[in-house]
């Protein structure tokens, strides 16, 4: 985000943000006219981006199918005009392709459809395709991922040409890699590798100005398709959604590196607001919504970004203690909390930060890290 | 029977005192060894391990997981143990995840064995299996077999799926299980159980107290132009509704239930007579 406007100063003005990246477009739907259930009489903006060198249209809200159980919320969401649908082989060990093909039917080649392997190896990747079409009742995939990567050292030159022979073969249009964490150095790699159509990431309203936006922002100038998916944040999970959801999604879809964002949906209800949510731009509202949020969590929540690593004058693995006693604290799992901290080092179960005069860490997301440093060291050591 | 009461006592306080990780041993399976310390997850950092597909299980009510990995010459056995909040979340995960297609194994409340793979709940636990074999075509079912007999028996908790389940209609099931969330994609059915039938599927919820399930049914009733009185349970509609064609819902006592995605609404509501009538 060098270079543009802080949206962090956004939040704290409560400013709008410009609106959406250049080649996006808006479409209306009048969804009480297709839809006799959805509610009375609203058109739908529907906001299409385009997903970076792949040329796909699809709409800023995709839909991500992996705890959806029932067909009809997808079948309806392909009725929408949502236009980007992601499922992959590992969800509920095949039966979600299974649902996903069977609900979108006849829809299949209106809208763009992505897939996931785990399969480690060149021939385990291609069986597992082949169970991908079958399943998904589709001769091809739009964007076929390798699913769940954080290190480039997770991915061999073997599952590249798997990648590369798929897309020879007519069974995956475009191929790319889904991950959670490692983004500030898994995509710079896949920038540089040049063999990535589209990344598939974690990304939400707390990750701004962290290694993870720069290299989001990295991809898209290189032309590859941003998706984001996790768009709120983890540690946000267990509070109200309602409006934060909303707001962390109009975040998300706002964004100018991200072409679609993918938010679970389990039913009616949900999709309709996703889908309302789409093209809007981001409110007053929203930014106080999200400030809000984020000042809520902001002094225990860490982001994995890794920028304290190192910095501990006693050489202590902050990100590592700042996740045991979040187990403790934040999840009620006190033994594995402590379980996890007595597994450090010696030296490092030992070391307790009232020994230094000052604390050298700087969490650059205010967390307070000695605070927390120091309840772990009180309720474990 | 005095004799037998220590011991009764002590079965059931070890039986209280066993944690996950006591029910993981590599020497379940003869020849295998333990390769790695046990890896333990939370809802917090399943990702770390299930990364992508985390949330599968956390909408099932996860608790925890312990990770055993095991090794037999140049064959790896992973075996994943997941805690979950209660049986029914245990067995709703298994159900989500067991292939249609291959019967279910008497193993605990329900598995399922195959070549290089296996899984199975019983109580509050839900275990997967996945076998890495040095030859990709080896079939490993005997031994599998063996060792989720083994580690179901070592197991504390309930045997039987949801009681729920064995009101559905059997003749032409394909399949059941607990929805977690959004029955049909509903909001307003939070949580439930389903069977899909060669055609359409039926439904259960349990609300807390028939009056809530007489609210619901209303809010439901409200949802669908033409929606019509049914003469199924203490009150019932019919309607064609979008997504689901002909529904039925009904609520005997505080259970709601019904019938979907069949031709009609009145083929649903035939349907739905029989399902009411196998609710206590």
């Amino acid at each position: 985000m060098k270079g543009k406007t802080s949206r962090r100063n956004f939040l704290s003005t409560g400013l709008m943000l410009p609106v959406v990246s250049a080649g996006s477009s808006l479409g209306i739907l009048n969804l009480s006219a297709q839809t006799p259930a959805s509610p009375a009489g609203s058109p739908l903006k529907l906001s299409y981006k385009t997903l970076g060198k792949t040329g796909l249209k699809v709409t800023s809200v995709g839909m991500g199918c992996m705890i959806t159980s029932d067909p009809s919320v997808v079948t309806r969401a392909a009725d929408l005009g949502i236009t980007y649908f992601d499922t992959a082989r590992g969800y509920q060990r095949g039966n979600n392709e299974r649902m996903v093909g069977a609900a979108l039917g006849s829809k299949r080649k209106q809208v763009v459809l992505s897939t996931k392997t785990e399969a480690r190896d060149k021939a385990g990747m291609a069986k597992e395709l082949d169970t991908s079409l079958s399943e998904l009742k589709t001769d091809f995939v739009d964007v076929w991922y390798l699913h769940g990567k954080s290190s480039p050292s997770e991915i061999h030159d073997d599952m590249i040409e798997a990648l590369q022979l798929a897309k020879q073969q007519g069974k995956a249009r475009f191929v790319g890699i889904s991950t959670h964490s490692g983004q500030a150095e898994l995509i710079p790699w896949m920038v540089q590798k040049g063999v990535f159509d589209v990344v598939l990431s974690g990304f939400n309203f707390t990750m701004e100005s962290t290694g993870v936006e720069q290299a989001i922002d990295a991809a898209s100038k290189a032309g590859m398709g941003v998706v984001a998916m996790k768009v709120m944040a983890g540690g946000a999970r267990s509070q109200k959604p309602g409006q934060t959801l909303q707001s962390a999604l109009k975040w998300v879809t706002n964004h100018p590196s991200v072409a679609t964002a993918i938010p679970s949906m389990t039913d009616m209800s949900q999709l309709d607001e996703n889908v309302q949510a789409m093209g809007s731009t981001l409110t007053a509202e929203d930014h106080r919504v999200l400030a809000a949020h984020l000042e809520m969590i902001q002094s225990e929540y860490c982001r994995m970004c890794g920028k304290c690593d190192g910095t501990c004058a006693q050489g202590l693995p902050v990100a590592d203690v700042l996740r045991y006693v979040t187990y403790a604290d934040g999840y009620g799992q006190f033994a594995l909390g402590r379980e996890r901290y007595l597994q450090m080092a010696s030296q490092h179960v030992t070391a307790r930060c009232g020994d230094c005069a000052e604390c050298t860490v700087q969490c650059p997301h205010g967390v307070q890290v000695r605070m927390r440093m120091k309840q772990a060291q009180e309720l474990f050591a | 029977m005095r004799i037998a009461y220590p011991a009764l006592a002590l079965l059931l306080l070890t039986a209280g005192m066993m944690h996950a990780q006591d029910y993981l041993s590599c020497q379940l399976a003869s020849g295998w060894t333990q390769s790695e310390a046990i890896h333990p997850y939370t809802a917090d950092n399943l990702y770390d391990y299930k990364d992508g597909g985390a949330e599968g299980y956390l909408i099932y009510g996860f608790a925890g997981m312990k990770s055993l990995n095991c090794k037999s010459g140049e064959n790896t056995l992973t075996i994943d143990l997941s805690e979950m909040n209660d049986a029914d979340a245990a067995y709703g995960l298994f159900a989500s995840n067991r292939d249609p297609r291959a019967p279910i194994a008497k193993i605990g409340m329900g598995g399922q064995v195959q070549a290089l793979s296996s899984t199975f709940a019983k109580g509050k636990y839900y275990v997967e299996i996945v076998l890495n074999p040095a030859d990709p075509n080896s079939d490993h079912t005997t031994e599998l077999t063996a060792l989720v007999n083994k580690m179901a028996q070592r197991m504390v908790g309930r045997e039987t799926p949801p009681e729920a389940l064995a009101w559905f209609v059997t003749e032409d099931q394909s399949t059941m299980g607990v929805v977690p969330q959004s029955v049909l994609g509903l909001k307003e059915l939070k949580h439930g159980y389903v069977a899909k039938y060669k055609q359409g599927q039926a439904f259960l919820v349990l609300e807390d107290t028939p009056e809530s399930a007489a609210a619901v049914l209303k809010v439901l009733r409200q949802k669908y132009d033409g929606a019509a009185d049914a003469k199924v349970g203490d009150d019932a509609f019919q309607a064609k509704a979008p997504y689901l064609d002909g529904i039925c819902i009904f609520r005997k006592g505080r259970t709601l239930g019904g019938y979907a995605n069949l031709p009609t609404a009145q083929e649903a509501a035939t349907q739905a007579v029989k399902l009411a009538a196998r609710i206590p």
